[in-house]
């Protein structure tokens, strides 16, 4: 494939537009972990939020307060330099950038979804109440279905923001696109000036956001209140 | 501040829909809200000024890339805030004569600002969030100085709590005086 690039855009070019597309690849491996590790979370957490447990409630919404209050860039270098440097152990950069994409997706997740829920009228709650169905069933059974709808458009346009989220593990060292990218830029071989380089990256972080904010925009109209 | 402005007015150009300037303000909208805010600050710190051969300090070119990328946000935002002024509004303010800017300026704008303000709260406080980046580009801010003694120091833990506060600090306290800014402002125009 190399070659072919090569072939195609010329010696140094070719093979930088690989690279860049083929760190693209951890780019996205990143954004899925970050996407469902953070969903589920973010499902417990939401669930937290609107059970009818006081704690529980007090307990979810501080979590959201707080990972919301904080730039990812700060729980990035919290999970990659901090808290390994205080436990005096060694953690890769896998691990904290998954991580923290992780606690940052879910925080932000676990809000959308709760106005998805609140979205649904509460006549709703009380129309399961009345019919004797415990929290749980009223809440699988008839909430559920309707607020997903709700939920489907900003959950596929927080996605965009994960995927712009990953660009700044590289701070902690993981190899995605944006280090890849910023090496190449910083190398003096001519042809990977920093004026072509980073328009490139641009375009290539484009390319994975644009199809999913378009996405989200047609899912928000479809189902919108 | 100048984010807000420029924000302003590319998307009363797209609400009007000036011919090719609409099309390309919406590609442009478009371009900066899908890349990320990094790669953004890296073409504008090193890739202009290797195109064109001048030199800035490093604050002017994160002035910069942070200008272009909140614009980019918050015309987002207000353009569809204006897209749900009711449409009797505008005609009525065109029945009486009134010009397309003075239309915009005294029916359009006050109206969006006040039912749109906060959004445009939330989303400035999740962009402010993200100013952290330019240390990347060796500008002094908060994260700049916390990675410095770090690096003195190698007391990572204690150096990105305190930094971790701060922002939380900061966070709230641009939340209060936004709210009390715009609450001022949206008393004013009743």
């Amino acid at each position: 494939m190399q070659e072919i690039s090569a072939a195609l855009f010329g010696k140094p070019e070719g093979i930088i537009v690989w690279q860049l597309i083929a760190a693209t690849r951890f780019t996205i491996y990143l954004s899925l972990i970050a996407f469902f590790g953070g969903g589920v979370v973010a499902a417990f957490i939401c669930f937290a939020r609107i059970s009818p447990s006081g704690l529980a409630k007090r307990v979810a919404a501080s979590y959201i307060w707080i990972f919301q209050s904080i730039p990812l860039l700060m729980i990035l270098f919290l999970a990659g330099l901090g808290v390994p440097r205080f436990l005096g152990i060694n953690v890769d950069p896998w691990t904290a950038a998954a991580l923290s994409l992780t606690i940052f997706t879910s925080a932000y997740l676990a809000e959308v979804w709760r106005g998805a829920f609140h979205a649904v009228p509460s006549g709703q709650w009380e129309g399961g109440a009345a019919l004797g169905l415990s929290f749980i069933k009223i809440f699988f059974i008839i909430i559920l279905p309707q607020a997903y709808r709700y939920a489907l458009g900003p959950t596929v346009g927080f996605l965009v923001q994960i995927i712009k989220g990953t660009s700044l593990a590289y701070i902690i060292g993981f190899q995605d696109l944006m280090l890849l990218g910023k090496r190449w830029a910083n190398s003096p071989i001519p042809g990977s000036e920093p004026y072509l380089i980073f328009p490139l990256m641009a375009l290539i972080y484009f390319a994975l956001c644009f199809p999913l904010s378009k996405i989200a925009t047609v899912l928000e109209k479809k189902h919108s209140l | 501040m100048a984010a807000f402005v420029i924000a302003i007015l590319i998307a009363a150009v797209r609400f009007w829909q000036i011919a090719i300037l609409a099309q390309l303000l919406t590609s442009y909208v478009e371009f900066i809200r899908n890349t990320p805010l990094i790669v953004q600050l890296f073409f504008f710190a090193f890739g202009l000024p290797a195109l064109f051969s001048y030199v800035w300090p490093f604050w002017c070119h994160a002035l910069l890339a942070l200008t272009v990328n909140f614009s980019g946000y918050f015309s987002a935002m207000l353009y569809s805030g204006f897209l749900k002024t009711p449409h009797g509004q505008i005609e009525a303010a065109k029945s009486i004569g009134l010009r397309k800017w003075i239309i915009f300026r005294k029916v359009i704008l006050p109206q969006t600002l006040r039912s749109m303000y906060p959004s445009l709260c939330s989303q400035f406080i999740f962009v402010f969030l993200t100013t952290g980046v330019i240390s990347e580009i060796g500008v002094v801010d908060l994260t700049h100085s916390g990675l410095y003694i770090d690096s003195r120091t190698f007391r990572s833990f204690e150096v990105f709590i305190v930094l971790t506060v701060l922002y939380v600090f900061l966070a709230l306290l641009f939340r209060a005086v936004l709210h009390l800014i715009f609450s001022k402002k949206l008393n004013l125009g009743n």
